[in-house]
């Protein structure tokens, strides 16, 4: 019971409070990409669950047995890469052999959503707020879930923001990141925020 | 080379700069870039991880599958890291390094990189990419900086160790909703010179036209 609540704690800490796009701003190109097709954002969302929290197992053996060694903050990007690469290969030999269809269907976008900041930022925050493998992996999946919340608010918002309402210059980008803004302002209210 | 991809490469700072029209690379600018200091360490980073992982990338033999050179990219691009990493602290100091926090690890997974590369640098000449990515830094570097220094002015009166004192503080801009508003306002602005530009330039080559005819 207690391994399950960490895991959730963690979960819905990378959900809400740090929330890859609202809080961290991690991956927002990757999410403005996908946020044009309903599809896109759960594909996109699902491969950056799957991807987080198997490397998370990963990283939080390496984080134990070599965080204590003098140049590992340095040769973590190094690291997380390789730890991403391989479990990217190894999904994709086995979709390939296994699911040819679906590999039809993601081949066109699953290296995006694989390699962005979204998933590398999760990892590096994931090693940040430490902790036990539950821990570890509920921040995994939760950085995945909480990419999902933001996709898919931002697919519902999508006509609106790309509408001839928009001034020209606004239309599109400009506004869809005024938008996120606007939302995680309103996500603050869960941290909490003091003007000096 | 194909010539209706070639542009020039000065195109990396307005018409096709990464943040503002692309809307690549927005995270390190808008929740890493919060005061001068640390929009300086993201700039250097970046500018060192960018343009020596693209020089290296294009050598990447085209006939490999895109699957095993995007890892083969992203691999050359965070053992860049560590030197780069390494000049930054050399040059923006220990505090600068710190306040960047995870925006400079993340950046070896920077779209000039593992996209640019693929979809257009391969199809342009050495010495053109090496330029056209140069732009792309400069493009980068010039909006990073931009919002490090409004934030450092609205934040901490200040822009470095420069006292400017406004009068008036806007906590806010340090936040990840307010790098959003700025980075989302600056994005809307430099489209709207860059339209307003194009239009007039059209009416000055109509006018120009015109008065030919007449003659």
């Amino acid at each position: 019971m207690e391994l399950f609540s960490s895991f959730l704690t963690a979960a819905l800490l990378a959900i809400l409070l740090q929330n890859s796009i609202f809080e961290r701003a991690l991956g927002t190109n990757i999410l403005i990409y996908a946020s044009r097709k309903k599809e896109h954002v759960i594909g996109f969302s699902l491969v950056i669950i799957y991807v987080t929290s198997l490397s998370s197992v990963i990283v939080w053996l390496l984080d134990s047995n070599f965080s204590h060694f003098k140049h590992f903050g340095i040769l973590m990007p190094l690291l997380y890469i390789l730890v991403i690469s391989i479990i990217y290969i190894l999904s994709l030999i086995l979709v390939w052999r296994f699911f040819p269809g679906l590999f039809r269907k993601i081949r066109t976008y699953v290296h995006l959503s694989v390699f962005n900041c979204s998933v590398l930022g999760g990892l590096f925050l994931n090693s940040l707020h430490g902790g036990s493998l539950p821990e570890y992996i509920g921040f995994g999946i939760g950085t995945g879930i909480g990419f999902f919340l933001a996709g898919y608010l931002l697919y519902i918002a999508h006509p609106r923001l790309n509408s001839d309402l928009v001034p020209a210059a606004f239309r599109g980008l400009p506004i869809t990141l005024v938008y996120v803004g606007i939302i995680s302002l309103a996500l603050y209210a869960f941290v909490g925020y003091a003007t000096r | 080379m194909s010539s209706n991809i070639k542009g020039r490469p000065s195109d990396g700072l307005v018409r096709q700069n990464i943040v503002l029209m692309s809307g690549l690379l927005t995270g390190p600018v808008i929740a890493g870039a919060k005061d001068f200091e640390s929009a300086a360490a993201i700039s250097v980073v970046f500018a060192l991880i960018t343009f020596f992982s693209v020089a290296l990338c294009r050598i990447v033999p085209k006939k490999l599958v895109y699957t095993v050179r995007i890892i083969i990219y992203a691999i050359i691009a965070s053992a860049i890291y560590i030197p780069a990493y390494l000049i930054a602290q050399s040059l923006v100091g220990d505090g600068a390094i710190i306040k960047a926090g995870i925006y400079l690890p993340v950046l070896v997974t920077n779209h000039v990189i593992l996209s640019k590369t693929e979809t257009r640098f391969f199809q342009l000449s050495y010495g053109y990419m090496l330029l056209e990515t140069i732009g792309y830094i400069a493009g980068f570097v010039a909006v990073c900086m931009i919002t490090g220094i409004i934030r450092d002015i609205f934040v901490n009166s200040q822009i470095g160790s420069i006292r400017v004192d406004m009068g008036f503080d806007v906590p806010a801009f340090e936040t990840t909703f307010g790098g959003f508003i700025i980075v989302g306002v600056l994005a809307g602005l430099c489209r709207a010179l860059f339209n307003f530009s194009q239009k007039s330039q059209k009416l000055k080559s109509q006018d120009g036209e015109n008065k030919e005819e007449t003659e």
